[in-house]
């Protein structure tokens, strides 16, 4: 065990793509945690999807030895925090195990919407924020303005944060000293009872559940009798120890103010839940450890298998993807059109379809999701209150007294050219206009209340092509407004898709009605007939848009070389098909559901 | 002695005077080196021999020269392949024997001599009656090249002469197509094989499709309807998809691709259907005449046994393309399985003039045989769900 005195826990936090992780790699570099040879990029994220989009999805902690210019050597442990909107939940988690936090800001890019969300996090959290610029290799480097950028909008000390380039390793020296200088050592008592925070758990078939905390009072010790304090279950610790990128190192004990692991046989996850706390089954601690606010999925959308055969197969999936993504919600759900499937709550988009990528990846499943949709809340004629997930559950227009639809605070920050653009886009999607504030000459920062429907699809992706890339977005749930929605139905060749229907604003209806059946007709092939395609709210048509026939597919030559390859090209054909569900006579391949919601052109 | 088996034979010419843009048949542009063609012929004399020493109970009915282009190849060259192969096989008196030919390399000479040796039918790569669009296909000879191939044809002896044309091609309207049509029946053909041109990936106008100006599917699916129609009023019955002939000159050999009759193809490229194996000679003559000569490398590229299920399916899929259709008489009896899946996939489908039903058979109409894949596919489909006959008793 080490010293309080000796550690230090810190995160970084940033804006998406200012360089957090590859700051991350030149603090292990640069403390030798990893050898040059075993280097390699992103090496925290460790998971395929991480690397390939440039992203950081969990948050992973990795203990840091440090000979400091004081001739002390020093623990530091760094616990990543992704950047993206949707995963705000898993940084303030890692955040409650840190005492600092390195607020990392590009030196072309400036304050960035979750640049601001993120520091206040920290702030909130009590942590001491220490800026970094990063990027000061970079042409278009102001690293100066942006430092001015920092005191002026975040109040924060920043004319002597470290200037430096993550990428090509300069000054990182200066990051390592000012983090053990400025971030403030643990306080934790050892000789009382346990208390340790789990920030994350993960599930190794080996191993069973393996719990990430913070000890915050006492030792813990392999052989100890421990108890999860919210569940109540009680497990012998099997192993504990400290992180490392490359895997975990055991320890005789792990104390106060230190950072690791531990394993237990544990077989349920849900024994170990986030934000619970750890302490000893035979001496307890008087009371738990203020834990996290739990997270809301956000956005619900139905997933169900291509080949409807394969349902248990997603289940299994869907389970064991539970394990290390506690943040993943489903339950079984029943189309008429697509049988059975689940319906999942995701934290947003990108949650969502890194949670798809994962199951067709890892588990091999062709999917089906439907249009993902936000939960409604409905006031019945009968007096009661229901919330509504899925659009199948969707009562009888007859039944609704009043509806609601979740809003939430919206903050865009770009710069004030596209104020203009901003705006309309913002108008466009029933967004209420609150405030707008120079953060300075080159930056606006405005506030809109916006419903949640209206954002979760491809607000971004709108929002970034409106603004050159330049505008950046953050955002938090408000609360429910009372709303006129209404259910859009689709019918192919005069039956009722069911997995097609979704919930929408009703003054929207129309438009969007024709936009989706112009879009069913793009993405549905043309068949041997004729196919109508309808959109009705309650039985009347609103739209209608017509798949004309297949005229010609054929092959025209097959002589005694031809036919391996037609047979060939039948086999090519039948699967095809598998990634198409047949509602009567009309085949629709698995994009047509996702692709109805492109509604942004 | 038992009755002897037809059996068709496939030889593969593999070699022209120049690549035609379309093309993805496997041939060699402008090579005619003496010392290659000489062991292909070699190689070809040895392959007979010894494939011919496990047909004895076969006899041949049909010949086809095919490429390539035979003719190019020249009548020497294919009365020596001929002479071979008679030598190693039993053929018919009465066997169709046919050889392809391009208009720039038809002869009177060559003409004679094949017609001497028993070539009895003559299949003549016209594609368009428009010299503007031959040059742009890469094609090296004129309309009225073709025009006279078919007179020399008629001087030497030929009775059975059939003609290739194509259609969707480059800045092709339905009218022009009807046009070429027209004129070229005044040539008075005996069988005329219409495809639509399909640009395959690794010729060269696959590199420029989209800037060729194709005809669109739906005018394709127009120009094929009203081929059809013509080609019947002036007294040619579509019998398979893309080939229509005057009463009594369907192409024997070609049938028996669909009929699911035995063949045995050599040369390069060359595939047989034989003793119960699919099997597919390796696209390049190298390897081709090393296989045979040296016998150090396998010739076939793919070789499979067809178990009696996967028969069925062939049965739908090629039968399917002739006007002879399927009879769930024959089906069930042949393979065992039932047919009623398949009619109530047939159905609604002839509810919608898809099919026809003919003396207790199913035959594809023309509107039909234009989205055969789809149905094809249904077809199969409902087959691979069904049960076997014999089991179900």
């Amino acid at each position: 065990m080490t010293e309080l005195s000796k550690i230090r826990n810190f995160s970084i936090v940033a804006h998406i793509d200012h360089g957090k992780s590859t700051l991350a790699d030149r603090l292990l570099e640069e403390t030798n945690t990893v050898d040059k040879r075993e280097m390699e990029e992103q090496i925290l994220d460790n998971m395929e999807l991480e690397r390939e989009r440039g992203i950081t999805i969990k948050a992973r902690a990795v203990k840091l030895n440090y000979r400091a210019d004081d001739g002390e050597d020093y623990v530091l442990n760094l616990i990543d925090t992704p950047g993206h909107v949707d995963f705000n939940y898993e940084v303030s988690r890692s955040l409650t195990a840190c005492e600092g936090a390195v607020l990392v800001v590009d030196a072309s890019q400036g304050i960035e919407a979750q640049t601001l969300a993120n520091t206040y996090l920290a702030i909130d959290a009590g942590l001491e924020v220490l800026p970094v610029v990063n990027k000061i290799d970079l042409p278009a480097a102001r690293p100066q303005e942006v430092k001015q950028e920092i005191e002026d909008i975040i109040g924060l000390p920043a004319l002597d944060a470290p200037e430096i380039s993550a990428k090509n390793g300069i000054n990182i020296h200066s990051v390592l000293e000012m983090i053990v200088k400025e971030v403030p050592p643990p306080k934790g008592d050892r000789e009382a009872p346990l208390q340790a925070l789990i920030f994350d758990s993960q599930y190794d078939s080996y191993r069973g559940v393996v719990v990430y905390m913070r000890v915050m009072n006492g030792v813990v010790r392999p052989g100890m009798d421990v108890k999860m304090m919210a569940s109540g279950a009680v497990y012998k610790v099997v192993e504990c120890g400290y992180l490392h990128p490359k895997g975990m190192v055991p320890a005789e004990a792990l104390g106060a103010g230190e950072v690791g692991y531990l394993t237990a046989s544990i077989k349920t996850i849900a024994d170990t839940r986030v934000g619970d706390t750890v302490t000893g089954a035979e001496n307890p601690a008087a009371e738990p450890l203020p834990g996290y606010k739990t997270c809301q999925p956000m956005v619900f959308s139905g997933v169900y298998p291509a080949d409807g055969s394969k349902y248990g197969d997603l289940r299994d999936a869907l389970e064991k993807l539970k394990l290390n993504d506690a943040s993943m919600y489903y339950t079984q759900e029943n189309s008429i059109a697509l049988g059975f499937g689940f319906r999942c709550g995701f934290l947003g988009l990108l949650h969502m379809e890194i949670i798809m990528e994962r199951l067709e990846r890892e588990f091999n499943l062709d999917l089906i999701t439907t249009a993902p949709n936000v939960v409604y809340e409905i006031d019945k004629t009968d007096g009661s209150h229901i919330e509504v997930y899925t659009p199948l559950n969707y009562p009888d227009p007859m039944e609704i007294a009043q509806a609601y639809e979740p809003y939430v605070k919206a903050s865009i920050i770009a710069p004030p050219d596209y104020v203009g653009n901003i705006m309309d886009l913002c108008q466009f999607r029933r967004g209420e206009f609150k405030d707008m504030s120079y953060l300075d000459q080159s930056r606006v920062e405005l506030h809109y209340e916006i419903p949640l429907n209206e954002i979760i699809y491809d607000f971004f992706d709108a929002l970034k092509s409106r603004t050159r890339g330049y505008g950046s977005l953050d955002y938090e749930l408000i609360g429910y407004r009372p709303s006129k929605l209404v259910k859009l139905d689709i019918l192919l060749n005069g039956e009722l898709v069911d997995a097609l229907s979704f919930i929408l604003f009703a003054d929207e209806a129309y438009a969007r009605a024709r936009r989706i059946c112009e879009k069913l007709k793009e993405n549905i092939p043309r068949q041997m007939f004729e196919i109508p395609v309808q959109a009705a709210i309650g039985g009347k048509i609103i739209a209608r848009e017509t798949i004309k026939a297949l005229r010609k597919d054929v092959l025209a030559k097959c002589y005694g070389g031809d036919i391996t390859r037609k047979k060939k090209l039948l086999e090519k054909q039948k699967e095809g098909k598998k990634r198409m569900r047949t509602f009567g006579t009309v085949s629709v391949p698995s994009e047509a559901f996702m692709a109805v919601l492109k509604m942004d052109e | 002695m038992n009755e002897l088996k037809p059996l068709g034979i496939y030889i593969h010419i593999p070699f022209c005077r120049s690549k035609c843009q379309y093309c993805d048949f496997y041939s060699i542009g402008g090579s005619r080196d003496r010392r290659l063609v000489d062991h292909y012929l070699q190689s070809l004399a040895e392959h007979f021999k010894e494939t011919g020493a496990r047909a004895t109970d076969y006899i041949v009915d049909t010949v086809y020269f095919g490429g390539g282009t035979p003719s190019f190849f020249g009548a020497d060259n294919l009365r020596r392949i001929f002479a071979e192969l008679q030598h190693r096989f039993r053929v018919d008196k009465e066997a169709e024997i046919t050889f392809e030919a391009n208009p720039d390399s038809v002869s009177e000479s060559l003409l004679k001599k094949l017609r001497a040796e028993g070539f009895n039918r003559m299949s003549l790569g016209v594609q368009s009656d428009r010299d503007d669009v031959l040059q742009k296909l890469g094609r090296p000879h004129s309309f009225e090249q073709a025009r006279q191939a078919v007179q020399m044809a008629r001087v030497c002896g030929f009775e059975n002469v059939s003609l290739d044309l194509m259609y969707g091609l480059p800045n092709q309207t339905l009218p022009q197509w009807e046009e070429t049509l027209r004129h070229v029946l005044r040539l008075k053909p005996e069988h005329m094989s219409c495809y639509g041109l399909k640009v395959e990936e690794g010729t060269p106008l696959w590199e420029y499709k989209d800037a060729a100006n194709l005809p669109s599917d739906e005018v394709q699916a127009d120009m094929y309807l009203s081929t059809v129609e013509i080609l019947e009023e002036a007294g040619y019955r579509q019998y398979e998809i893309s080939n229509f002939a005057r009463p009594g000159y369907e192409s024997r050999h070609n049938l028996k691709y669909w009929l699911g009759d035995e063949y045995i193809g050599f040369g390069p490229a060359a595939a047989s259907d034989f003793a119960g194996k699919r099997y597919t000679n390796n696209a390049d003559i190298g390897n081709y005449i090393r296989g045979v000569l040296k016998q150090d490398v396998s010739i076939l590229s793919e070789c499979d046994a067809i178990p009696a299920r996967e028969r069925a399916g062939e049965y739908v899929m090629l039968r399917l393309r002739t006007t002879r259709g399927i009879s769930p008489e024959e089906y069930e009896k042949n393979y065992l399985m039932p047919f009623e899946p398949l009619q109530d996939v047939i159905q609604p489908l002839a509810d919608k003039g898809l099919f026809v039903q003919n003396n207790g058979r199913w035959i594809l109409t023309p509107r039909g045989f234009l989205v055969s894949n789809q149905i094809i596919g249904r077809l199969q489909e409902a087959q691979e769900q069904s049960e076997p006959l014999a089991k179900k008793r």
